[in-house]
């Protein structure tokens, strides 16, 4: 860090206030808690932009697994943490809203959606809608903030970006496409203060009617064959099923073989 | 006129060595507390340099009898040159032996100067160039000044001017041998070193009676205690007798030219290493360093001081941290290094505060450390698939039989297609032999080897903690692994935390199962073999004999590499290497390769499973890898048919049969 | 080409004397496949009639007796003829139209690049379900689309109404703009479904705004529904919760984000597609956020992990240059395997493999990769694998779908070259 710059810059700009929305993820394969990936990319995020105050909050019940995963985000390099007490199976967004409303942020950082629960990834939505602050989702990384208006780089499919300005106080949400969160460190995570605030309590009715089970596998969906004619029906009942082993070009011109992978790649859609 | 000038003189150099002696302990001070147990140290100093020090001086012959005619010498003629000179003890027979020990002490110089004169590249430079003048001036002028006291030259021989001059050669030799002792010469490698001996933080690795000592496994770190700092940040942050093991660095350069890494090109140089902590430790910049510097990285550009970082979190301190996790814990130089020093301890204290403090592991250290806190192992993999690969050899389970002699430890390696064949054949092997054994199968961790090594003692002791917990469930005799690194990790790290137990490696267990006639082999028909000692097998737990007696019971003769034994060169894998991947200019397997090359050998047998990932992967190479379980399972024979075919002259001693009869009851 | 048929009676002739000399170029050349060396097998006689040489058909099986294909595999080059006709076949679509809806399902596809894309296409077919259920009473499939398309088959795809919001206002990224416009749609004709796909950026991201201005809690990740009368709106739906590892089975809420394949697209219908308006203008209302266009990203600074087309080079490349000039242009990210890393030719973050990267791209083309055990461990997850090797043996090629045995510098030119002429003729056609 250079002093003289930040010196010259505190005196033209504020401090930005940021404000990072953090839940208890599970590991895809074990279920562990442990810090989401796409909520610890958003404090990588908030981590990444100059001047910037961050903190952190979460809204939950306050055990060992979610303790577990806040040290995870602690142990970024944050000093402490906000815990806004929610009993299992609550409305988290009044209280979210009225913690946000009473910190009042510039800039709030949430993950694209849960690791558990619900996992609907409309948490940021209707927070946006209560304060009445602009959203953007998607976020691949913040280039600048300046004037109370942020430029935002958004992530399109295949690595593409897109540029944004949005005016601040503003939501957004990043997901894997932002960079990769850094590792969390056992030090300043032990060390790290998880400040729990008490706060009113609205229940979620409706979740308690669902019936949740582990993920089916779907079925994948059959090549649909609409023949017109018997001799097309019958190509595609002989048609050999997929996957079975691969096909060998050998003594073919490079053309050739060129061409059968430019089909491939054709048909497979990549090309464009 | 010297008869007053002599003791002026001594006795001044003394005083001037005592309060150097007073600052260098106020240096070593500056390290955290460690409790010695001072007066047992100093009481076992002169064996552990006669006996334990020398054992490692002694490799090179002409360099041991260097070093006892000079230091023998010197040390003789310093106490009597106090007694005769300085006390005025004018005895000849004192004065006698005061010739003979400072004719032996110059004696000794002579070799070493010779030794200066084309010094090899792993010899530090600078000062050193001028010892061997130092002590020929010591020792010359004591010779000199001793013969009038003897008799053999009259008091009162020569000028005036002579006799100042020889006082100034005494004095320059004083200055070096005393002076320089505590201020920070050349010879300051004999007081710390003695010192060093005396307060060792591993006294468990001498030799006592009994027999020889051995204390490779890391000292663990007190999380229980929030205040206590989690691995090393500044010099002082290590423990004062580690800072006084440092400062006992003759930079012999053994170590750096043991080093796979330095050899390798990345950087790192064992004995840059050292001397930087000494240079931390007493504050300034690495430019008077004469020695070679870390590959790739010039001298003078760094600084260090005792309470300062020894890694800038950006820009440069005293060491990048690249040096550091370039090792791969390969201990060749802790084997090599003739004053004991443990630079494995200390660079794994300086990973740990990186990875615990900075959250900072380089390459895919912080991915792997993720994925052991998730998924118990470094590769990320379900843990419920541990036993995939042995869906068809129905292994029996730790959790249904409940005890079996052997615990079959099967380490990460089950989630490694490569390995998995290794397994397969060890478990042949076990069937074959009909050993008693289970598997914790999907109850099995990773050991924390790999966490341990990258600095992450956390991770490290709640993989241990909850493998001690499992392993406390079940009885069995002994547990048996093919993978070194768990072998170490279970056998000599797991005891403080709690779980003691005899562990072997496979290639003992063969060994010991061939011998007791539980195994039939055929004969061997291949070509040229050699054998490739893991350093976590050999190095770290002294098992060099074993693989080689199994390959002898193939009837295989080993063809051995020039680097073999506890002078094994790494393989790379070791340490969290190939995760923290330090960019080099060769890659330590290929040189590895390279040995195995020159024996002619086409094939090299390996008892590891990182050995053979990394020896694997060496483009064109000219050997095959297999490991012992793999060539023992090859050469399985039913025992009616080896008997039949006359394959097995030796027949079973009558206590292996009983040890057949006491496993089939 | 003219329909006419005209005939040469003398090549009639060669075609019908079978020791002529130059009976099988001739017989080649009435069917139509010259230059594919093979020889006619069937052809138009002179009075319109099909003539066939059995000697032509079928080919020499491997125990040296001749085999016929009935399955047509063969003859696929001679079919080609027909195509033409084919297409020209009457379309017996039946054809639906909706006069008075008893209700409205509104869908608002993506549209990316200006066209239905096959997710919005499923999604068509899960509004058809919904509409269709009550023979009595049938709904009316509405389509919400923005800004200028390219898309001329909405009656195909089961539209009965288009709306069609064509206005600058509306291009890239404008959410709050579309959010307004289908808040109007809501206020003027209340849709009972609106079904919005799941996709990031599109449908995913409107899809929650519009949840959280209607105050409705949507049902997200939905990929299937079911009829359930004790429900309020008659279905039932299930969708993926929790980052996709549960199920979650509720009452299928008025706004739905569907997957991918969660129904079957319209096939066997055709709808009306009329256009349908508002009949009050969009309020204006200012943007706060504004779009700056796209950035342009080199496709080499993908992470690897992420990539859904990798071409990978091993050590059999030679020719780096043209390596890295094909992936450029085939717009692929590269991978590499460990030699070639190792050797200094690619950046360590681009090793592919169980010590590298496991990567999860649909197509996976390996160069000169011979296959490590590392290597095949890494690529478990791809979809496709292809393979470019000088060694017929190596593994590589056992685990590739597609291999070819050849000199990769020249096929991977030949590539080069076959997908630029391509992108040239589609910009000369556009």
């Amino acid at each position: 860090m250079q002093p003289d710059a930040h010196e010259t810059g505190a005196n033209t700009e504020a401090v930005l206030e940021v404000a990072v929305l953090v839940s208890v993820g599970r590991h895809p394969l074990t279920g562990r808690a442990r810090r989401a990936d796409q909520d610890a990319r958003g404090v990588e995020l908030a981590k990444s932009l100059d001047r910037a105050h961050v903190t952190l909050l979460h809204a939950g019940e306050f055990d060992a697994e979610s303790e577990s995963a806040m040290r995870g985000y602690l142990g970024m390099g944050l000093p402490a943490l906000t815990l806004v007490e929610q009993p299992h199976g609550a409305d988290v967004v009044p209280a979210l809203a009225r913690a946000l409303s009473d910190a009042q942020p510039q800039l709030v950082i949430a993950g694209g959606r849960a690791e558990q629960g619900e996992g609907s990834g409309l948490l940021p939505y209707l927070l946006a809608e209560r304060l009445g602050w602009p959203l953007v989702s998607g976020l691949a990384d913040v280039e600048k903030v300046e004037h109370g208006v942020a430029t935002l780089l958004q992530a399109l499919p295949r690595g593409q970006r897109r540029r944004l300005q949005v005016r601040l106080p503003a939501i957004v949400t990043v997901d894997a496409a932002a960079s990769a969160a850094r590792q969390s460190a056992f030090g300043p995570a032990r060390r790290g203060e998880i400040e729990v605030e008490p706060a009113a309590v609205a229940w979620d009715e409706a979740q308690e009617e669902w019936s949740v089970s582990p993920a089916r596998k779907r079925p994948k969906r059959l090549k649909i064959v609409k023949a017109t004619s018997a001799r097309e029906r019958f190509k595609a009942a002989a048609a050999k099923a997929e996957g079975g082993g691969g096909q060998v070009l050998t003594d073919v011109t490079p053309e050739q073989g060129a061409e059968a992978i430019f089909k491939l790649l054709k048909e497979e859609g990549i090309l464009r | 006129m010297l008869d007053t000038l002599l003791p002026i003189l001594i006795f001044s150099a003394l005083a001037l060595a005592v309060i150097g002696a007073v600052r260098r302990v106020r240096l070593w001070r500056q390290g955290r507390p460690s409790r010695v147990p001072i007066l047992q140290g100093l009481a076992a100093m002169p064996r552990r340099y006669l006996v334990d020090l020398h054992h490692v001086v002694a490799r090179d012959k002409v360099m041991s009898n260097t070093h006892v005619a000079t230091a023998g010498g010197f040390v003789a003629a310093a106490v009597l040159m106090i007694l005769v000179h300085g006390l005025g003890l004018a005895n000849p027979v004192l004065g006698g032996l005061l010739l003979l020990a400072s004719s032996a002490m110059f004696v000794g110089s002579l070799f070493v100067a010779r030794r200066r004169r084309n010094p090899p590249a792993r010899l530090s430079k600078g000062p050193w160039m001028r010892l061997p003048k130092s002590l020929m001036a010591f020792a010359l002028s004591v010779f000199l000044i001793t013969l009038p006291t003897v008799g053999i030259l009259p008091e009162g021989t020569g000028s005036w001017l002579l006799a100042v001059a020889l006082a100034a050669v005494l004095a320059w030799g004083l200055g070096e041998m005393f002076f320089g002792m505590t201020w920070g010469g050349p010879m300051k490698h004999a007081f710390a070193g003695a010192l060093h001996l005396a307060f060792h933080r591993r006294p468990e690795r001498f030799s006592s009676k009994q027999g020889g000592g051995r204390s490779t496994g890391l000292k663990a770190l007190d999380l229980d205690d929030p205040k206590a700092p989690l691995g090393v940040e500044t010099p002082s942050d290590f423990t004062w007798n580690q800072l006084l093991g440092f400062d006992a660095c003759v930079q012999c350069g053994r170590c750096e030219a043991a080093c796979p890494a330095f050899a390798a090109g990345q950087p790192l140089n064992p004995k840059k290493l050292i001397q930087d902590m000494v240079v931390g430790m007493t504050g300034g910049s690495d430019a008077r360093y004469a020695g070679s510097p870390y590959p790739g990285k010039p001298i003078g550009e760094h600084v260090g001081e005792p309470h300062g970082p020894i890694v800038a979190r950006r820009g440069t301190a005293l060491v990048d941290a690249e040096t550091l996790w370039s090792c791969t814990t390969c201990r060749a130089c802790v084997e090599e290094c003739p004053m004991m020093i443990e630079h494995v301890d200390a660079i794994v204290d300086m990973r740990r505060f990186l990875t615990l403090e900075h959250g900072d592991t380089p390459g895919k250290g912080a991915e792997v450390l993720d994925n052991l806190i998730a998924t118990d192992n470094p590769g990320g993999f379900d843990p419920g698939s541990r036993m995939h690969w042995a869906a068809d050899l129905n292994l029996p389970l730790m959790r249904d039989v409940g005890q079996a002699e052997v615990l079959l430890w099967l380490g990460d390696g089950v989630f490694d297609m490569r390995n998995q064949r290794t397994l397969r054949a060890l478990v042949k092997v076990l069937r074959a032999a009909s050993v008693d054994f289970a598997v914790l199968g999907v109850e099995e961790r990773d050991s924390g080897d790999v966490a341990r090594r990258l600095g992450d003692e956390a991770t490290f002791q709640s993989l241990a903690r909850r493998n001690i917990t499992t392993l406390a469930q079940y009885r069995f005799q002994r547990i048996v692994t093919c993978d070194p690194h768990s072998f170490h990790v279970l056998k000599n790290e797991y005891g403080v935390l709690g779980g003691d137990y005899a562990v072997s490696h496979h290639s003992t267990y063969i060994a010991e199962l061939y011998e007791s006639g539980r195994l039939h082999f055929a004969p061997w028909k291949g070509g040229r073999v050699t054998y490739h000692d893991p350093c976590y097998l050999g190095r770290y737990n002294g098992e060099f004999e074993a693989p080689r007696n199994v390959l002898k019971a193939l009837g295989i003769e080993v063809a051995e590499m020039a680097r073999s034994g506890f002078r094994s060169r790494c393989c790379g894998g070791g340490g969290g290497a190939p995760i923290t991947d330090i960019p080099g200019k060769r890659r330590i397997p290929d040189m590895r390769m390279n040995d195995v090359s020159e024996t002619g050998a086409e094939l090299v047998a390996v008892g590891c499973p990182q050995c053979t990932a990394m020896l694997e992967g060496v483009v064109d190479a000219s050997a095959e890898v297999r490991d012992i379980a793999e060539l023992v399972a090859d050469a399985l024979v039913p025992e009616s048919e080896s008997r039949r075919d006359g394959v097995r002259q030796v027949q079973p001693t009558a206590e292996a049969r009983i040890a057949v009869k006491e496993v089939a009851s | 080409m003219s329909e006419i048929l005209r005939r040469d009676p003398r090549r009639e002739w060669i075609a019908r004397n079978r020791l002529h000399p130059e009976h099988l170029n001739v017989l080649a050349e009435l069917g139509g496949s010259v230059g594919q060396g093979t020889v006619a097998t069937e052809w138009m006689g002179p009075n319109g009639v099909m003539r066939k040489n059995p000697h032509a058909v079928g080919f020499i099986g491997p125990n040296g007796i001749k085999r016929i294909d009935r399955s047509g595999a063969q003859q696929a080059a001679a079919a080609g003829r027909g195509a033409g006709q084919a297409s020209a076949a009457t379309d017996d679509r039946r054809r639906v139209a909706i006069e008075a809806p008893a209700f409205l399902v509104a869908v608002v596809p993506d549209m990316p690049g200006g066209r239905l894309s096959s997710h919005d296409r499923d999604l068509l077919g899960l509004a058809r379900q919904l509409a269709d259920a009550d023979d009595q009473r049938p709904g009316a499939v509405l389509a919400v689309v923005f800004g200028h398309h390219k898309e001329g088959a909405f009656d195909e795809a089961g539209v009965d109404r288009l709306m069609h919001f064509d206005d600058a206002l509306f291009d890239g990224y404008a959410p709050e703009a579309r959010l307004a416009a289908l808040a109007a749609v809501e206020g003027e004709l209340a849709p009972s479904h609106w079904l919005l796909p799941d996709s990031k950026l599109g449908g995913a991201d409107l899809g929650r705004r519009l949840a959280a201005r209607l105050q409705e809690r949507p049902a997200t990740g939905v990929w299937q529904i079911e009829p359930d009368a004790t429900a309020p709106l008659g279905w039932r739906c299930t969708g993926r919760g929790a980052a996709g590892t549960t199920d979650i089975q509720r009452a299928l809420p008025r706004i739905v984000l569907a997957l991918p394949e969660c129904a079957e697209p319209v096939a066997e219908t055709r709808h009306g597609a009329q256009p349908l308006a508002l009949s009050q203008p969009l309020p204006r209302l200012l943007a706060r956020i504004e779009d700056l266009g796209q950035v342009a990203v080199d496709p080499a600074g993908v992470a690897l992990a992420e990539a859904e087309f990798i071409l990978s080079a091993g050590n059999g490349v030679k020719d780096w240059e043209g390596f890295h000039h094909a992936a450029k242009v085939l717009g692929a990210t590269e991978g590499a395997s460990r030699v070639a890393v190792d050797d200094g030719f690619m950046p360590r973050d681009r090793q592919v493999g169980a010590t590298g990267t496991w990567v999860t791209a649909r197509v996976y083309v390996a160069v000169g990769v011979s296959g490590a055990i590392q290597h095949l461990q890494g690529i478990q997850s791809c979809e496709k694998v292809v393979a470019v090797n000088l060694d017929p043996g190596c593994d590589m090629i056992k685990r590739a779908d597609l291999a070819v045995i050849g000199d990769s510098a020249s096929i991977l030119a030949a590539l080069v070259e076959m997908v630029e002429r391509q992108r040239g003729e589609k910009r000369d056609a556009a």
